[in-house]
């Protein structure tokens, strides 16, 4: 019992030092997770250096396996008079559904599925990090570029299906209907093609960046803790990064719904609108 | 000078100027939110949302020079 735990106290001041040794070379701070601590420790065996290459497919599969328990346990026998679970369940899914249909209308009721999951799982990605062990796997680019082109992807999709190809291209250059607007299609082509890749490069930057900064954020802070009282010599510090934990959980949710506010935008954009209310 | 002092220059005067020209947006939409729900209080939430949604939007601004730095620093050591 004893020799387990010096064990893991060995694990937790190692991995500890490492992130200090790290910090100083590269100058961004990064707390260590449960996955760096055991790659401090056994790094050589093939198991731990999979876990290690793979770290935020493991943290995503964490959560989607956690999600997928909640809502597989929640949806199993569905009453009229719903118990706890099911209806806090319900309550989610009819605010999401609430939300996402008043911006698309009643058509985007097919829409709410990807969404909404877009929304609570974006939530829980950014949440897992304050977890002490635990790494939001959003803090990565290739997490955000991945969920960014998913979201991309299908609204061209979406557009070509609705729009039909000759009415996507029309879409894409303008709108042309009398001679001026099929004289400026040179430049309104390019303009919307740029503007329609800058979509999921604005989406991916934007979390990524908010994630990552809030989680260097408190790296700081606990390493200030930690030199505050470095005169003991003990692997204690001063709790600062408690009100930066609490500005993260804000800023979490913030942009959780800023990336699935956006994304139902664009898919509003790529729905047929009437021509009167068609603005220039 | 070498590159490297000229990025050691220059970073952090480019994210002082983004933070500066994010202060200011950030100031005036906050502050016509604020106007407007001191005119219509029944319409606090609703104007509340579209404020966080656009704060968000203005803020990502500053957030792609924050990467930018975090990833050219990178090449100063």
């Amino acid at each position: 019992m004893t020799c387990a735990l010096n064990n893991l106290l060995l694990l937790i001041t190692t991995g500890a030092e490492e992130t200090g040794k790290k910090a100083a070379e590269q100058g961004a701070p990064e707390l260590p997770n449960f996955i760096s601590l055991l790659y401090e420790r056994y790094g050589r065996t093939a198991l731990v250096h999979f876990l290690h290459t793979w770290q935020n497919v493991v943290f995503s599969l964490i959560i989607i396996l956690i999600l997928g328990f909640v809502a597989y346990f929640s949806s199993r026998r569905k009453t009229l008079l719903p118990g706890k679970l099911q209806n806090l369940m319900e309550m989610a899914v009819e605010s999401l559904d609430n939300f996402i249909c008043g911006i698309l209308g009643p058509r985007g009721r097919k829409f709410t599925p990807f969404l909404g999951t877009l929304f609570i799982y974006i939530l829980c990605m950014n949440f897992l990090g304050l977890i002490p062990g635990m790494k939001s796997p959003s803090s990565s680019i290739n997490t955000t570029v991945a969920l960014a082109i998913c979201v991309f992807l299908y609204v061209q999709f979406t557009g070509i299906r609705n729009l039909g190809i000759v009415g996507y291209l029309d879409h894409l250059a303008g709108n042309p209907r009398d001679f001026i607007t099929w004289a400026l299609v040179p430049i309104n082509l390019p303009i919307h093609i740029i503007g329609e890749l800058a979509k999921p490069m604005s989406l991916s930057l934007r979390l990524f960046g908010n994630i990552t900064g809030e989680d260097i954020l408190i790296a700081v802070f606990v390493s200030l803790g930690v030199m505050a009282l470095s005169f003991l010599n003990l692997p204690v510090g001063l709790p600062l990064q408690v009100p930066f934990i609490f500005l993260a959980l804000l800023t979490g949710t913030i942009q959780a719904l800023v990336f699935t506010l956006l994304s139902t935008i664009y898919f509003l954009l790529m729905f047929p609108h009437e021509e009167e209310k068609h603005s220039t | 000078m070498t590159y490297q002092t000229a990025l050691a220059l220059a970073l952090p005067f480019g994210l002082g100027i983004a933070a500066f020209g994010s202060a200011f947006g950030l100031g005036r939409a906050v502050s016509a939110a604020l106007e407007a729900m001191g005119r219509q209080p029944e319409a606090a939430g609703k104007i509340q949302v579209g404020m966080i949604i656009g704060c968000a939007l203005i803020e990502a601004l500053t957030i792609y020079a924050l990467v930018t730095v975090f990833v050219l620093s990178g090449k100063i050591g």
